[in-house]
């Protein structure tokens, strides 16, 4: 059966190898679509977590504090009984470094509190003026940055701190954010806390991390199904390759199978040979997108962040799938009559 | 090796082709004996690879039996063919039938590999086969780089992988030149010698010296011996009936005939009405085909009846 399986591979090798290829890039794709999926659903985990907060304090009505305008006094932070309690500014801003302007989440926070950043490069926001970006902005220490229309200097990088499918968070210090954003230091965005809150102010609610970035994954929601879609259409497309070749093979081959059976060989072993053949293309197909999507991912505006687990989910599934597209061709195989052995003229 | 005698009893195949029932096979009936070669003689169409399909356990008669020793072929059901064709039956195709992707080596041990047997035991016997059809340095060459006879001679060693008592090859010398075609002879001749039985179809009258029974598949018949004379029919009586054998053509002198074709559910077609000076029944005899189709008087009718030679010469030579 192997050896028949290879033969036939061999022999047909410039057809294999261009389905091959195209059935490896379609399933690149897979791995980067993949990709983009996980970072949508990981990205708001990951950027709230990095406000180490147990809970986030807005008030009533209010989804969560990146989605929608939440505003609440100052004043309201000394009516919370917590271990730990900050406030901060969350608003939707622009970013200008002189050539491109970039939209962004603007973060204000008190420096050294819940809801700095951890910084890759340079140290977090600690005075008026200065600025902590995202690296996905590309900005330098050092460097001048406008954020709407205000002049800062930006000290430090943090990393994967986005929301909303790759839009950067910029972090600067609580007071620059509420002169920026409300133009008064009576007014923050959301109280963050740490530890056990005994007591909330009325008119106020608590979230959770999770519920947080929940929210934040709300409006992207479109946006997922969209890629999920296309994800299976990905699917289908190379179940389409596949099913085709095993399908060709079967129907080109069905003398050899014919004789096969005449000279009394079981069906099992005919029919597994054209799985074994589906199969390792299959296999080859998803080797050589592992490698491919390397060099794809990196053209995505997004962050691609394909999860270890798919380097063996996707050999697996594809491997059934394989089995599945080539079932019509097995399925030819199986109804080939050893009659047609005896048919036809001289090789 | 041997297994006993090969007894063919009334076999009859039917099928429905275009609502017509077609009878490649109607009654046939013959014995065979473990180291003898029976050769089924006749043209295209007359039955033979039919009854090959049938000795091989690939097709199933509408009736009659096949017997090979103990072994009730036509008895036999489903998965129990496989392991019948396996073991019994070795086949040689007209058309060689190689696997274009193996070489002649892997295409002799295939069989053997397919069925269960290990690598090594399936390439030695194909080896050693390669051998028995004297081409033992050939066993690394695809079939595109092996000549017609040498496709042939990988062939028969493929049909001899399992050693099968029983050898069936269809038409094995016809896509063959005559020094290709002797060497394929001579291995048929020297299989025989093992006490094997071997049955090959051919209409290539070079395979009958060497055979111990000839199988006529369309019985000769010496329609040039009768001579011309009269028949005469009352109205709805029939001169000879679909399936006959054909030895004679007619001319109607008076009277009318119907051609009919009796349908595969019994019923019958009215193909044609034919008066004077017209005639019929020519195609059979000259083909050496069965009747088509059946002749009924509808009139009271009479008839010159000719043989093809006659026929050939005085009537359609004039027309």
């Amino acid at each position: 059966m192997i050896l028949l399986t290879f033969r036939d591979l061999i022999y047909r090798r410039t057809r294999f190898l261009v389905v091959t290829l195209l059935a490896a890039v379609v399933f690149a794709l897979l791995f980067v679509m993949t990709g983009l999926v996980e970072q949508f659903h990981r990205e708001p985990f990951d950027t709230v977590e990095a406000f180490d907060a147990s809970a986030w304090i807005v008030p009533e009505g209010i989804s969560g504090p990146f989605t929608a305008s939440s505003t609440m006094p100052s004043a309201t932070m000394a009516e919370v009984d917590a271990d730990v309690t900050a406030a901060v500014v969350t608003s939707r801003s622009s970013l200008s470094d002189g050539d491109d302007t970039s939209e962004v989440i603007l973060v204000g926070h008190t420096p050294g509190s819940l809801g700095t950043p951890q910084t890759v490069n340079g140290r977090p926001a600690e005075g008026p003026g200065e600025l902590v970006a995202d690296t996905s902005l590309g900005l330098e220490v050092d460097q001048t940055a406008t954020v709407a229309g205000v002049d800062f200097i930006v000290v430090g990088e943090s990393q994967d701190t986005t929301l909303l499918a790759g839009v950067p968070v910029v972090f600067m210090t609580l007071s620059d954010a509420q002169d920026l954003v409300f133009r008064t230091n009576e007014v923050v965005s959301a109280l963050l806390v740490d530890g056990e809150v005994r007591a909330l102010p009325p008119g106020t609610v608590a979230l959770t991390p999770d519920a947080v970035a929940e929210d934040v994954l709300e409006p992207l929601e479109g946006a997922i199904g969209a890629v999920d879609l296309v994800r299976a259409l990905l699917w289908v497309v190379a179940a389409i390759i596949i099913g085709a070749i095993v399908y060709l093979s079967a129907l080109e081959r069905q003398r050899d199978f014919a004789v096969l059976k005449a000279v009394g060989s079981p069906n099992s072993s005919l029919i597994g040979s054209l799985a074994l053949q589906a199969a390792l293309v299959a296999l080859v197909s998803v080797a050589l997108a592992a490698v491919i999507q390397m060099f794809l991912a990196p053209a995505f505006p997004m962050k691609v962040r394909v999860p270890a687990r798919v380097f063996w989910q996707l050999p697996l599934l594809a491997v059934l799938m394989a089995l599945v597209a080539g079932a019509a061709g097995m399925r030819r195989v199986l109804k080939s009559d050893p009659a047609e052995a005896f048919s036809g003229a001289g090789a | 090796m041997t297994i006993g005698p090969l007894i063919v009893d009334e076999l009859v195949v039917e099928y429905v082709h275009d609502g017509y029932a077609i009878r490649p096979l109607d009654g046939l009936s013959f014995a065979a004996q473990s180291g003898e070669i029976v050769v089924l003689l006749g043209p295209s169409g007359s039955g033979k690879t039919t009854l090959l399909s049938c000795l091989g356990g690939i097709l199933t008669p509408t009736s009659g039996s096949i017997r090979l020793g103990d072994l009730d072929v036509t008895a036999i059901k489903g998965k129990g063919l496989s392991a019948f064709r396996r073991d019994q039956i070795g086949f040689v195709f007209q058309a060689f039938n190689l696997i274009p992707s193996l070489t002649a080596r892997e295409n002799i041990a295939m069989p053997l590999l397919l069925s269960g047997h290990g690598r090594t035991e399936s390439l030695a016997r194909a080896d050693e086969l390669l051998d028995e059809v004297g081409l033992a340095d050939r066993g690394n060459h695809v079939p595109g780089k092996l000549s017609g006879g040498q496709q042939q001679r990988v062939a028969v060693a493929r049909g001899l992988g399992h050693n099968p008592p029983l050898l069936l090859a269809d038409e094995p010398t016809a896509n063959l030149d005559h020094i290709q075609a002797e060497a394929i002879i001579r291995l048929l001749q020297g299989l025989r010698s093992e006490g094997r039985m071997i049955v090959v179809s051919t209409h290539d009258a070079r395979l009958v010296p060497i055979a111990d029974k000839i199988v006529q598949m369309a019985p000769h018949i010496d329609a040039e011996e009768q001579p011309t004379h009269q028949v005469t029919l009352a109205a709805g009586e029939s001169l000879f009936e679909q399936g006959d054998r054909s030895d004679l053509v007619y001319v109607i002198v008076s009277g009318e005939v119907d051609i009919i074709r009796v349908l595969a559910d019994g019923s019958e077609e009215q193909l044609n009405r034919l008066g004077p000076d017209q005639y019929f029944g020519e195609l059979g005899p000259f083909l050496d085909f069965p009747r088509s189709a059946s002749v009924r008087a509808h009139t009271a009718v009479e008839l010159t009846a000719y043989s093809p030679r006659v026929f050939r010469e005085k009537i359609l030579h004039k027309h």
